[in-house]
């Protein structure tokens, strides 16, 4: 780790002068919100910028709002924020869950989740919890509005579909009804996370059959997973799937295709991925619609 | 000096838990390190180091960087002339920047020179370095091989070899570093006849002594002499080796060490100084360089050590035997490993009382950062083999391994190491509170196992150190000592030892420390020695002003000194009471002045047997193991301190509970990683240290206090000792929760999982 190279920092004040800067920097430039990925990177020398767009200096982009069936919260919301958020705690108790245990508490109240996702290192606990709920992201650029579905946002490693002159600025996240259930765990052990899984189910009126379901394997891959197939074995009776769960890790994790590095081999982490899919079900189905 | 037979329960400072003296300077970020001294006209150094494990230097071009704005200099291996640029504690074999040669990926190159740290770093892509890349020796196995490449082919001068016994094997033509043997008794007799003996490899990887503070340190050479600020352990190590490279008197070299921010060991010794003065030398004004701490972890880190052990026993179960082969990596240079690989010697053998011995250790130079000083001397490394070894053994009889502790480590006064002093610990207390503790007989939830283990070292270094104390004539006195106050908390136990002498409150004494130019000469500061060598040397200086205060006294009252007692902070004659203020204002008729004690400790006396004292504690540990992923859990810790009396016991209890947790570190997590030549985990972010939330959330922490040390009052060190057993304690408990014996630290989940999977394939075949 080297001191940071020498770099313009601009400020914009509205989205659209944020996107007319990027825009205009192209390659040299890139945009700044709490920095905990991005200036650590360009301490290590993995990055140079010589513009930095930093846009926490527009207005109105940490919102949590209560829409009608759906959460919108701002990009520069923090994970801090998001964690002790009373609408978020009581609509979505998973996300809040979740970001309690992102990182470390320094992390998370300079960290945002917009920049988390467009950061897209692989080992984001919220990029596997939000693409498992059905989230969205709602992207302002030169060219208008446009919003997408998760998958269509981070496309690879480090690598989101946003245009050089398209920002981030809100996401939004569907609320789960009471016939849902859902859980997010993680397995960390060093400083990210090793794996996440993240499942989604929706339970006919007796509780006893899934009818349908969503389920999500993410930091053991370039970006996070899911399969229809393996989602279709996930739904029926609960005794049925309980047989079928280790099928259905198969799939996420030849999916997820792991390889060896620090973490953990390959053979380990798709063995996780059985575990900890084993352990969400078992957690969705032991709360009530808002755990 | 004949020791004071005072007794625990009657001192006034000593042995009582007074809140350390740097606690709210530190906590409120007023504390002085390195890293917060500016001198005037200072210019700020960085480096350029080694991409290449093994290469010749085919050439560099620094025109580039040297004219860039603000570039003051920038040095090379080619601008040495007039200086003597190799160092080292046991050999002379470390450049103090590259010369013509690179031994690992990492090591300096070239460092620019210039008026801020920003300027010298955007200089370092200026400069052109051509490589001829060379075949590298990585591992000990590479190193040893026939046609290994050589990494040092010249001849080696010795250097200051301190506290060192053996004979240098480096420079020999080999890649061997340092080779050391130990035998007694006859090994192959004993193993023939044994009742049982268990076998086995262990390894203790890598790891990173890590410190919050980096090393750092600002460097002024001119006329006058080389004055240094640096964050080292031993100023006065330092200084030697300073005096060799500039080619100067003792006297010309000042070595200022403020208060540092953890060192372990890492600190230890000769580092980033010699490279730090050739580039104020090089420039002509004060620089400083400050390391990062990915850096850091690119100047040392501690050897390995993979461990061939067997231990044998009678059918009565008494230790009859014990064998080792060790082989330790100890990276590009030899730094301080010679050192350690004599001490990982003899501490394959400790705490126990074995009849026949045989061990053989070997350094080996390999292409990959320097290893040196870690916390505990090789005992650490082999401790992780020795305990394991001992479960199992107690295992294969069916025995308790607590009980089967107690049968076999060394008692109280026996010379259970031929030629050392005996030993000076009660461990049957010891294990019994540890036990005790940790529930040894309680039943214990599915998926926790528990074990208690013990290490004993020759610790304490060698023993020359020297202090003087400054008595004012407001009855306020300062101590000058060498010692470094790293975090163990010296600045608060010796002073309490100077308050206790003196009869005066704490408060009234100061410690003036680490400054070669003032302080007298104290060897180092590690092996637990402050306490115990430091410590002893204060009273005494103490007992000599009280002494001289005395004659004094006689003096002004014109009576016989023989007719003066001693109070609390005086005297009394008869009806006369004089205080240390009344006395020395009386003698020197004005209120001013002072009278200086001091005192010097050598290898004789209370201190003529090594090691100084055996520096012995237990750990004890419950685990809880998650069998699908392998993950560690700790459940309950519980350390117990041998420390002959605690002058600071809730100091001593953090010094135990700290090193625990390290030691927990290497047993659940740390290692360096080598992916071929290159470190692939030199950062924080990747290298796991261990953080609040992997403590045990049951901890107790317990002092034996018998006052049967030398030190003051029958102290002892600590500090080290609780890290020893920790690794083979964790793998001990594993065994215990799971059936699975696990050979190689650290435990990681993965590990864990597969020794699981290993032992369900046997237990179904």
């Amino acid at each position: 780790m080297m001191p940071l190279r020498r770099f313009t920092i601009h400020q914009p004040k509205t989205v659209a002068e944020a996107a007319e800067t990027l825009a205009h920097y192209g390659e040299t430039g890139r945009l700044y919100a709490g920095g905990t990925e991005l200036l650590l990177a360009m301490k290590h020398g993995l990055l140079r910028y010589e513009h930095l767009v930093d846009i926490k200096t527009v207005p109105d982009l940490t919102k949590i709002e209560l829409k009608d069936s759906y959460l919108s919260i701002g990009a520069l919301t923090t994970h801090r924020e998001i964690e002790r958020s009373e609408i978020v705690r009581e609509r979505i108790p998973v996300l809040a869950e979740m970001e309690t245990k992102v990182a470390n508490v320094r992390v998370r109240v300079t960290g945002t989740l917009g920049g988390n996702l467009c950061f897209a290192e692989p080992h984001s606990d919220p990029a596997n919890l939000l693409l498992c709920l059905g989230a969205r992201a709602k992207i302002q650029g030169g060219k208008g509005e446009r919003t997408v579905p998760m998958d269509e946002l981070i496309v690879d490693a480090y690598e989101t579909s946003l245009a050089p002159d398209e920002v981030l600025t809100s996401v939004e996240i569907p609320i789960p009804d009471k016939s849902q259930r859902a859980a997010y765990l993680k397995f960390q052990f060093y400083e990210r996370p090793t794996l996440g899984v993240a499942l989604l189910l929706n339970l006919d009126e007796g509780g006893r059959n899934i009818t349908k379901a969503r389920a999500v394997v993410g930091c053991i891959s370039l970006k996070p997973c899911r399969s229809d197939k393996a989602e279709g074995l996930l739904v029926g009776p609960r005794d049925k799937i309980e047989k079928q769960l280790s099928d259905a890790a198969k799939i996420l994790a030849d999916l997820a295709d792991p390889s060896d590095d620090l973490q953990g081999s390959a053979e380990y982490k798709r063995h996780l991925v059985g575990v900890f899919l084993g352990r969400a079900f078992v957690k969705a189905l032991s709360g009530s619609q808002r755990s | 000096m004949h020791q004071e037979a005072k007794k625990k329960g009657n001192f006034r400072v000593v042995n009582h838990s007074v809140p350390r003296r740097d606690g709210t300077a530190k906590v409120t970020g007023k504390a002085t390190y390195v890293s917060d001294v500016q001198l005037p006209g200072m210019a700020y150094a960085k480096v350029l180091r080694s991409p290449y494990a093994h290469a010749r230097i085919a050439s560099i071009d620094t025109t580039r960087a040297a004219s860039r704005p603000g570039v003051f200099a920038v040095l090379t291996g080619n601008d040495l002339m007039g200086l003597d640029p190799y160092y080292g504690h046991a050999v002379k074999d470390h450049p103090l920047i590259a010369i013509q040669r690179v031994r690992f990926a990492g090591e300096p190159v070239a460092a620019v020179i210039a008026e801020s740290e920003g300027r010298a770093s955007e200089a370092l892509a200026d400069i052109e370095v051509e490589y001829e890349e060379l075949r590298p020796a990585l591992t000990t196995e590479q190193a040893l091989a026939k046609e290994a490449p050589l990494l040092h082919e010249r001849q080696f001068e010795a250097g200051a070899l301190r506290g060192f016994e053996g004979e240098v094997t480096a420079g020999k033509g080999t890649n061997l570093c340092q080779a050391h043997h130990l035998r007694w008794g006859d090994v192959d007799a004993a193993f023939a006849k044994a009742h049982a003996v268990v076998e086995g490899e262990y390894y203790f990887p890598m790891v990173y002594a890590y410190a919050m503070e980096p090393y750092v340190a600002i460097a002024d050479v001119n006329e006058s002499g080389v004055t240094i600020y640096s964050s080292a352990q031993h100023p006065f190590m330092v200084r030697h080796d300073l005096t060799s490279v500039f080619n100067l008197p003792v006297n010309q070299i000042r070595l200022v060490v403020p208060y540092v921010g953890g060192g372990y060991g890492s600190k230890s010794y000769t580092k980033i100084e010699p490279l730090v003065a050739a580039c104020s030398w090089k420039a002509k004004r004060p620089v400083k360089l400050q390391l990062t701490v990915d850096e850091a972890m690119l100047t040392t880190r501690s050897d390995d050590a993979l461990t061939w052990m067997r231990t044998a026993v009678d059918a009565s179960g008494k230790i009859i035997a014990r064998q080792a082969r060790i082989y330790m990596n100890t990276g590009a240079y030899a730094e301080n490993s010679p050192l350690v690989c004599e001490k990982a010697t003899n501490r394959c053998v400790g705490p126990y009382s074995i009849p026949n011995v045989q061990i053989d250790t070997y350094s080996v130079y390999t292409n990959t950062v320097p290893a040196s000083s870690y916390r505990g001397f090789g005992c650490a490394q082999v401790t992780m083999a020795g305990e394991s070894q001992i479960d199992e053994l107690a295992a294969k009889m069916g025995k308790d391994p607590y009980e089967f502790r107690l049968a076999n480590t060394a008692k109280r006064g026996e010379e259970f190491f031929p030629k050392m002093r005996p030993f000076d610990g009660t461990l049957e207390q010891d294990l019994a509170i540890a036990a005790k503790a940790i529930g040894w007989k309680s039943s214990l939830p599915k998926g926790h196992g528990r074990s208690v283990a013990c290490s004993g070292s020759d610790a304490g270094a060698y023993p020359l150190t020297s202090a003087a104390i400054r008595v004012h004539a407001d009855g306020s006195a300062s101590i000058l000592i060498g010692s470094t106050e790293l975090g163990q908390g010296s600045h608060t136990v010796i002073p309490q030892i100077a308050a206790e002498e003196l009869g005066v409150p704490f408060e009234k004494v100061r410690v003036i420390s680490s400054d070669t130019a003032i302080t007298p000469y104290d060897r180092s500061t590690g092996a637990s020695r402050t306490t115990t060598l430091m410590g002893r040397a204060v009273m005494e200086a103490s007992r000599e002003a009280i002494e001289q205060m005395i004659r004094m006294a006689a003096e002004v009252l014109k009576v016989d000194a023989g007719t003066i007692q001693r109070v609390e902070n005086g005297v009394q004659c008869g009806e006369a009471r004089l205080t240390w203020s009344e006395i020395i204002s009386r003698y020197y008729g004005l209120p001013d002045g002072e009278v200086i004690g001091r005192a010097y400790i050598r290898k004789a006396g209370d201190f003529a047997k090594l090691p100084v004292f055996w520096e012995t504690a237990c750990t004890a540990v419950e685990v809880s193991v998650d069998e699908d992923t392998g993950l560690i859990r700790m459940e309950k810790l519980a350390t117990v301190g041998d420390v002959g009396l605690a002058i600071n016991p809730a100091l001593a209890e953090g010094q135990d509970i700290g090193a625990a947790t390290m030691g927990m570190g290497v047993g659940l997590f740390e290692e360096l990683v080598y992916d071929g030549p290159q470190l692939i985990n030199g950062s924080l972010l990747s290298y796991r240290v261990p953080r609040f939330s992997d403590m045990a959330p049951e901890v107790e922490l317990h002092l034996v206090q018998n006052q049967d040390g030398v030190g003051p009052y029958g102290a002892k060190g600590g500090g080290e000792a609780s890290l020893n057993s920790m690794p083979a304690n964790i793998a001990n408990a594993v065994y215990s929760a799971t059936g699975a014996r696990i050979r190689r630290a650290p435990l990681t989940p993965e590990k864990v999982w597969r020794a699981l999977q290993e032992q369900k394939l046997k237990m179904e075949d």
